[in-house]
């Protein structure tokens, strides 16, 4: 018994030890940010903030757009959020309620659009946008994000899950179908709304790549491209680079902090599809 | 605008339609905002990509029909199988460690550590932040002179390594930063197929004398399989697709050794301006991936049933 005991303090130490590990990182980028950039790159290491100071703070927020691009992912998340549930939420009731020709068809072809990669679209989509005269426009941003076929799964899922009695009581009242969809379909789905709010803003919030090819000027990025190019303009400045990451990092940890259960349900969800 | 098979499907059976009911109507017009975005965004781009690919096309509007003739010179292209490599290279590295490390996380995170609850964000939360503040951090603790690794490494007495400017390393690195970024994304969607595991069966197999490892190796990862499959597939397809990690953290270098597939695309598009020559090779990546994907499913999916 009592080696058993010893045993799980082992192996509750030893876990213990690999999660402060595993959170190191972090802890290292809020001390850089925290030290001289003299500390930084002196051939003495040292390990705390000897002198702490908020000087790599106040340098990120005035001499560079670090707050511009963060309004700008706070823009084009929150919009795409919003309208992927604009555009999600009716088709996946579709799916689940209404009986019409085509419906599983259709529905199909949506799913298979999840097997197409963004990068295969990202030159048609530049020509696209550009034709539109959109290249360096916040909409561009998101636009070609808001289709997101697994939150139609998601929706339809939870959708099939609220009783048909419902519906024909309020049809035998002389309800519309979007009387129904708003007063009773959104209020029922409101859990599901929300994972499926939060996969579209997680989503929306860390690409990179479009955003990298769609904004040409420094004041139009979003935040991780903005931190990409710290990278590139302040090369060895590492103590200003770490400022500016933590506070990209400020709203996504506030975010999850809030969420927490909701986003690690959404990522479960798309995983029980299988 | 609606695929023109939903129209032709819809006028066959408006008429077998009671009177008065208004599902055919009502189902198009909620599907119609999505399948608005879906088809401008989604639909338009996939098809139009393709014809791009066939063209000669740059910026300015210079274009010119040159049939197969870019997928030719793809072949031909040293950059192009370079670079498709180091994709490969990627996948082979990370999927296997990802899987099995995400595999190791849920069986943390769903024993009876009273960590687990703590265990469970502090794998999870990497994953939060995004891309370019992991790799800008990673490339701050993997750099040569200062960084954190290389003073542990000299603490015990080693010599400094160029974690991202050795050519033997630096996809290694690129892989690490990954690893610790989205292991608690497998963790979660393998955690969630462990709790649907009924405890009885493991607590029948314990009074039949089973050890911890045999019920993780008898009982755990068969049941597990369908999970394992979706994680494998989800992850092979995220691999393939890498491109922010090597771009911020080594720019493709040392000396082009670790350029992954979407960057060469990306530099031959918005570079050098070769669109046709970039759609050509993005729909190749489309190509392998989809190719990869049915592979996996058919020779691993098929035994769910």
């Amino acid at each position: 018994m009592r080696k058993a005991r010893n045993n799980s303090l082992i192996s509750e130490a030893l876990l213990g030890l690999l999660l402060l590990a595993w959170l190191f990182p972090f802890v290292w980028m809020v001390f850089t940010s925290l030290k001289l950039e003299n500390d930084v790159v002196s051939k003495t290491f040292s390990f705390f903030p000897r002198n702490a100071t908020l000087a790599n703070y106040t340098k990120a927020f005035k001499s560079t757009y670090i707050l511009r691009w963060m309004l700008n992912s706070f823009i084009t998340s929150a919009s795409c959020m919003i309208l992927t549930l604009a555009v999600d939420a009716p088709i996946a009731y579709a799916f689940a309620k209404i009986k019409f020709p085509g419906r599983n068809m259709l529905f199909w072809v949506i799913m298979a659009g999840m097997m197409v990669p963004f990068q295969v679209l990202i030159i048609p989509l530049y020509l696209q946008f550009n034709s539109y005269g959109l290249i360096n426009h916040l909409v561009t941003v998101y636009l070609p994000r808001l289709a997101l076929p697994i939150g139609v799964f998601i929706l339809k899922q939870f959708f099939e899950g609220i009783p048909d009695a419902l519906e024909e009581a309020a049809f035998m009242d002389g309800a519309t179908r979007l009387r129904i969809f708003i007063g009773i379909i959104i209020p029922l789905g409101t859990s599901a709304l929300a994972t499926v709010t939060i996969l579209s803003f997680i989503n929306c919030w860390n690409d990179f790549l479009w955003p990298l090819i769609a904004m040409n000027d420094t004041e139009r990025y979003t935040i991780t491209v903005g931190i990409a190019n710290f990278q590139g303009t302040h090369g060895t400045q590492y103590s200003l680079i770490m400022a500016g990451a933590v506070i990209a990092s400020i709203p996504q940890f506030i975010f999850y902090v809030i969420f927490r259960k909701k986003i690690i349900a959404g990522i479960a969800m798309t995983g029980i599809k299988g | 605008m609606p695929c023109p098979c939903l129209h032709s499907a819809l006028k066959r059976q408006s008429g077998l339609m009671i009177p008065g009911n208004k599902n055919t109507r009502d189902g198009l017009l909620f599907s119609l905002p999505f399948l608005i975005v879906f088809s401008v965004f989604m639909l338009y781009p996939l098809g139009f990509g393709l014809v791009i690919s066939f063209f000669k096309w740059g910026i300015l509007g210079d274009v010119q029909f040159v049939g197969l003739n870019n997928y030719i010179s793809l072949f031909k292209d040293d950059k192009f199988y370079s670079s498709l490599w180091h994709t490969f290279e990627f996948v082979l590295i990370t999927t296997p460690a990802l899987l099995v490390l995400g595999f190791l996380f849920a069986l943390i995170v769903t024993s009876r550590s009273r960590l687990k609850k703590t265990a469970e964000n502090v794998f999870f939360i990497p994953y939060i932040f995004s891309m370019t503040v992991v790799s800008t951090l990673w490339a701050w603790i993997m750099q040569k002179q200062y960084g954190l690794l290389n003073q542990i490494v000299m603490a015990f007495g080693g010599k400094e390594i160029g974690w991202l400017t050795d050519p033997k390393w630096a996809m290694i690195s690129v892989s690490v930063a990954t690893l610790w970024w989205t292991a608690g994304f497998n963790m979660i969607l393998m955690s969630a197929g462990i709790k649907q595991i009924s405890p009885e069966v493991y607590e029948s197999a314990s009074i039949d004398g089973a050890s911890y490892l045999q019920g993780v190796f008898k009982i755990t990862i068969p049941l597990l399989k369908p999970t394992i499959v979706l994680c494998l597939i989800l992850q092979v397809i995220a691999s393939f697709n890498v491109f922010g990690q090597v771009y911020v953290m080594t720019g493709g270098g040392p000396y082009g050794m670790t350029r992954v597939l979407i960057q060469y695309i990306y530099e031959t598009g918005f570079k050098y301006f070769k669109m046709g020559y970039s759609a050509a090779m993005s729909y190749i990546l489309f190509f392998i991936i989809m190719a990869a994907s049915v592979i996996q499913y058919i020779a691993l999916g098929r035994s769910k049933e």
